[in-house]
């Protein structure tokens, strides 16, 4: 990797500060781990005159527990590392898959650093992307920066880099929602509504909004799980995610909902399960779980592992989860 | 751990009696420069004080296969803060490893081979002004069909990449030694296997990084880079810079280790000094982990057919392989590579006759060399693997069937090799008795997804070349001892410590023998410039030789400091009772001289003293008298065994190495706790191109050039490994030790596909068993019982 090219850092005390930076210079990026962007910076991925450094801002880093559409939620600052999130005793005991999923991100030092917010931010990821600027131009570039044409999809007229965070297929799964602030102030959105499914432009985040929180509804009986597919035990982006949020009624599923990441350029919510509320969890409805799931996916050749393996490990990861689940919520009952 | 439980050997003469504090041989202490490295004091390349070195860059060709037509470089000359841009032109004197094959130019000339040759270079003020001067040079080129596969280069119309190489074959070996026709007739069971392994690479954690001083007064280099061979780098400078060697300098601070990488001199290496002489000043080269990758020289992409013939009793009567090396674009080790991965055929079992056809093939991608267990690793994956198949058919265990072909030393194999010592039968009978393998049949089989499995192998390496790469006629090994006023013993030895430990076990030879304390040593290691020669860190040569010379200049010392304590003492040299750190005179322990004194002594006259060891390999090690019959010879081969337990996820492909047990024979442990974790990382490394490594190449473009996607295993993959060692007492070695580090790799593939298939019935011949490739295997895999068709003869 390269040295980082030359930039101004601002380091504001507030959200509403670090807000109107970021109106001020628009060649600017917000900065908290950075352990995505600076990689991105060296390998000339990223060009940036300022970074907005929000270590700064308190407020991004308080988690609370409030009312929110009458229900009993936790409020996570974006400014939250991923060390404390696998750490937190409410988020461990009522939110397991946000643990998991924080604790699946990279290695220990990454997530010392890392941020829920950037997390949630991250880069999509491409094998054609993620790569020195000299070998990129060996390869005449790409849509995503400096290109014309998607690598992956060359007759595409959109890009097709994954989202590969961890946390955000969780997080939807549990049915979260984002804040995000901006000039004309706070606006909420489900976190799912937060992602587009196109390479280039894949979160619905206003050029002059931050992230500032995510809420999570604290459901009673719920039982969640986050599992990704990978070659390492650590480091590893995800070949393809899985998150499960799962409420058994008796006999029967009180609720299902499955998340997945690295399978299309955004974390994807697995649309239908509806129709298995209030069926018994067999055989059938595990296929038509998969059914939905595989309809749901669409990975590309945006990693080194082969698209066919992403395509059929991923309904097998998601009925493990839903099984153990299952049980794990008949025992809890 | 299990340390051996011993009585430690004092094989030499005059050792007399050693103190009992004494780190000598046997002992397990830490690495004598342990502490510097984990407390962050040890100076690697990168970290030297370089205080106005200029920056250094290289540029790298963005084409597979083109000729150069013209370069103009004048408008990077012409940018400001520029101080030299060189190319091809810099240097027209090939160099490369082995004398008979040097195609190597350190900056590419007339014909760019592979996408990230060096094509150019820079030296500037700082990064940008480097990089901005970079994107100046324009290179105009006539691109030439590339081949990325060796199938591709090697068909009749390609243009070969060398002119001399028609075919694009670089080496081709064809030797039989032994009747294999007869071998197979009079077998009862043969079977004929094809075997894939992907490319790996070294995966070293210091990146590449070179410092270059040019004295324009007096025309001297002096060059500090992370290489294990500075011998080589000397001569490989001396002969691109076409400098008189007396006025270069090389030096090897410490290095984040090498494992092959750099056991050739390196283009970075000789660019940074063409830099630092045509800018006239100091400059420093720092490589990116992708240039590593670009410079490779790791094991190549090997396809592998191979043939056994069993009797029905499982011993073996014949073998045959034929192995296909993709070997990159220049020749460096690769035929070396190509000659050991036949003549290593031998060696580890009592084969009657094998026939070896070899094929080491030039592609248009970055060049292959060594890597550890250089040219053995994909063959053995092959052998082991066939035979515990052929063993299953035969209705043999996996033991016995090793058992029943083992040699006995010393003895000498078909193609020449001696085997002077043999610790493989105790390796095994460990293994087999700790990894609980007859236990195993009676436990219950898993059901669910998680299947479990067990699986063996075994591997050896050599000891040592025993014929060097370059014959110059001297000792293949020299170490110094200085003496003077101060009566400490600084050791000068020319061997790289490149992580492995060789500094230590140079230490506690000379400890053990004069019999004095660790702390009056002094190590002082590769500079050219204060150091002998030594031929560097490869083929797993230092301990055994170096180790060796170090006994001998140890003995020389001794013999001058006796007889200087029998003057003070006033007594004849026998009656002179060796105390290592103080010198009595025999039956009166009361008359005695502390070292000082007796440093005193042996300094009058002559003042300071510098006393010799060397160590050369009789001829008679040297190999057979075929061509390239040298290479696979040695004085000693460690052996290994190991079991494998593994746990397959059978719906998502992934497989988890959960336990260990590797045995090696190192003839004798100088420090066992250098030797477990020695093994230890063989292990490991060996688990990485089980299970993730691998290069991969797009149209010659390398798309794994991070440690994010050319997957080494991380700590969460490390398993226990339990660590057994056998000491066989070598009869040469030093205090009968042989190598520890390269020998058990190569069983690791083998045991863990022999393990994957006891625990899910199918056994996977293609490297690295990743994720999707098992799951491919899976759920692909004909019927038990339907496995292959019956070739026992007469029961068909």
């Amino acid at each position: 990797m390269g040295a980082l090219s030359e930039f101004r850092l601002m380091r504001p005390a507030s959200a509403a500060d670090a807000v109107r930076l970021r109106g001020e210079f628009p060649a600017s990026r917000f900065i908290a781990g950075g352990t995505d962007l600076l990689p991105n910076m060296r390998r000339g991925l990223v060009g940036t005159e300022v970074l907005i450094d929000l270590g700064g801002v308190g407020e991004l880093a308080e988690m609370r527990h409030e009312l929110c559409h009458n229900r009993d939620t936790l409020r996570i600052g974006a400014g939250v590392t991923l060390a404390t999130l696998a750490a937190d005793a409410t988020v461990v005991s009522s939110l397991p898959a946000l643990a998991q999923a924080a604790l699946a991100v990279a290695g220990p030092t990454h997530r010392r650093a890392a941020t829920l917010g950037g997390n949630l931010c991250l880069d999509t990821r491409c094998q054609y992307y993620n790569q020195s600027e000299d070998w990129r131009r060996g390869n005449d570039f790409c849509m995503k920066r400096s290109g014309n044409i998607c690598r992956v999809a060359p007759k595409s007229n959109r890009c097709y880099a994954a989202f590969s965070g961890d946390v955000a297929p969780a997080l939807i799964a549990l049915g979260a929602e984002v804040e995000l602030l901006g000039p004309q102030g706070l606006r909420r959105l489900p976190l799912a509504d937060f992602y587009v499914d196109n390479g280039m432009n894949w979160l619905a985040l206003g050029p002059d909004e931050l992230l500032v929180a995510v809420t999570v509804p604290l459901v009673p009986a719920r039982v969640s799980a986050y599992e990704k597919i990978r070659v390492r035990g650590a480091i590893d982006f995800p070949l393809a995610g899985v998150a499960v949020a799962l409420r058994r009624d008796g006999d029967l599923i009180g609720e299902l909902r499955i998340a997945c990441t690295g399978v299309s350029s955004r974390p994807e919510f697995i649309a239908g399960l509806d129709e298995l509320v209030g069926k018994p969890l067999d055989d059938a409805v595990l296929a038509v779980m998969e059914r939905h799931l595989k309809r749901g996916i669409q990975p590309m050749e945006t990693t080194l592992a082969s698209v066919p393996y992403r395509r059929r490990a991923t309904p097998a990861l998601a009925k493990r989860l839903v099984r153990r689940l299952w049980d794990e919520a008949r025992q809890g009952a | 751990m299990n340390a051996p439980e011993r009585t430690l050997p004092r094989a030499l003469p005059h050792t007399g009696q050693a103190t009992g504090t004494s780190h000598g041989v046997g002992a397990r202490m830490p690495l004598i420069d342990g502490v510097d490295k984990v407390t962050g004091s040890a100076r690697y390349t990168a970290d030297l004080p370089a205080q106005g070195a200029l920056v250094g860059r290289i540029l790298r060709s963005p084409w597979a296969h083109a000729e150069i037509l013209a370069v103009d470089i004048s408008a990077a000359l012409a940018l400001p803060g520029v101080r030299a841009v060189i190319t091809g032109e810099e240097c027209d004197t090939p160099y490369g490893v082995i004398p008979i094959a040097q195609n190597e130019f350190p900056l590419a000339r007339g014909r760019i081979r592979y996408i990230g040759e060096p094509v150019a270079a820079v030296a500037a003020v700082d990064e940008a002004t480097a990089d901005a001067a970079l994107a100046l040079i324009r290179f105009d080129v006539r691109e030439l069909p590339a081949y990325f596969e060796a199938a591709d280069a090697r068909k009749p119309d390609a243009v070969p990449l060398h002119d001399n190489k028609q075919g694009n074959i670089e080496r081709e070996v064809h030797n039989e030694f032994g009747d294999t026709t007869a071998g197979f007739a009079a077998a009862d069971l043969i079977r004929e296997e094809t075997f894939e392994c992907a490319e790996v690479h070294h995966a070293m954690m210091e990146p590449n990084a070179a410092l270059a001083a040019w004295d324009t007064e007096r025309g001297h280099l002096t060059l500090w880079s992370v290489t294990q061979v500075p011998y080589y780098v000397h001569e490989s400078l001396s002969r691109c810079m076409n400098l008189d060697a007396a006025y270069i300098r090389v030096i090897k601070p410490f290095v984040g280790g090498g494992f092959g990488h750099r056991v050739e001199t390196l283009n970075f290496e000789i660019v940074c000094a063409l830099l630092a002489r045509a800018a006239r000043g100091t400059v420093r080269l720092l490589q990116s982990r992708e240039e590593a990758f670009l410079t490779h020289r790791g094991r190549p992409q090997t396809h592998i057919r191979m043939k056994l013939g069993l009797t029905r009793d499982g011993r073996m009567t014949a073998c045959e392989a034929e192995v296909v090396q993709r070997g990159g674009a220049y020749g460096g080790y690769g035929l070396v590579t190509i000659l050991y991965s036949g003549a290593l055929l031998n060696g580890l079992y009592d084969l009657p006759a094998v026939k070896y056809d070899g094929y080491r093939v030039y592609t248009n991608t970055p060049p292959c060399g060594a890597m550890r267990g250089h040219g053995t690793v994909n063959v053995r994956f092959a052998f082991e693997s066939l035979l515990d198949t052929m063993a299953a058919a035969l209705g043999l265990d996996a033991f016995a069937v090793r058992r029943r072909n083992l040699l006995v030393a010393p003895t000498e194999t078909i193609n020449g090799l001696k085997v002077m010592s043999y610790g493989l039968p105790e390796c095994l009978d460990w293994v087999e008795q700790a990894s609980g393998w007859r236990e195993r049949a009676a436990r219950p089989r898993d059901d669910g997804p998680i299947r479990r499995g067990i699986g063996i192998a075994c591997s050896h390496f050599v000891s040592g070349s025993a014929k060097p790469v370059h014959f110059t006629g001297q000792p293949h090994a020299t170490i110094a001892l200085r003496v003077d006023f101060d009566a400490a013993i600084t050791i000068l030895t020319g061997a790289s410590d490149i992580g492995q430990g060789s500094s230590t076990i140079i230490s506690q030879v000379v400890a053990e023998v004069l019999g004095v304390d660790q702390r009056r040593l002094r190590l002082i290691a590769t500079d050219s410039a204060l150091t002998p020669k030594d031929n560097g860190s490869y083929s797993s040569r230092v301990t055994f030789m170096v180790g060796n010379a170090a006994a001998d200049a140890a003995r020389n010392l001794k013999r001058v400091l006796v007889t200087a304590a029998a003057k003070r003492l006033q007594v004849a040299e026998h009656e002179v009772d060796w105390l290592g750190e103080a010198a009595a005179v025999v039956g009166d322990p009361a008359r005695q001289i502390g070292f000082h004194e007796i440093v005193e002594e042996a300094l009058v006259d002559t003042g300071m003293l510098t006393v010799k060891g060397t160590f050369t390999c009789p001829i008679e090690f040297q190999g057979g008298k075929q061509r390239g019959g040298a290479v696979g010879s040695t004085m000693g081969f460690s052996y290994a065994a190991q079991a494998v337990q593994v746990a397959v996820d059978t719906e998502l492909g992934t497989v988890t190495v959960e336990k260990v047990w590797a045995a090696i024979d190192c003839g004798f442990a100088i420090n066992p706790m250098s030797v477990e974790g020695q093994v230890q990382g063989a292990v490991w490394m060996g688990m990485g191109q089980a299970l993730s490594e691998e290069t991969v190449y797009e149209n010659g473009r390398h798309k794994a050039v991070s440690l994010l996607d050319y997957r080494v295993p991380t700590m969460a993959e490390s398993p226990e490994i339990d660590v057994h060692i056998v000491e066989s007492m070598d009869p040469n070695g030093p205090f009968g030790a042989k190598e520890a580090s390269e020998g058990p790799l190569a069983g690791v593939m083998p045991a863990i596909a022999a393990a994957i298939e006891d625990a899910t019935g199918t056994r996977i011949r293609q490297l690295p068993f990743t994720p999707d490739r098992v799951f491919d295997a899976l759920n692909r895999k004909p019927r038990p019982g339907a496995a292959a068709p019956p070739t026992v003869k007469g029961e068909a």
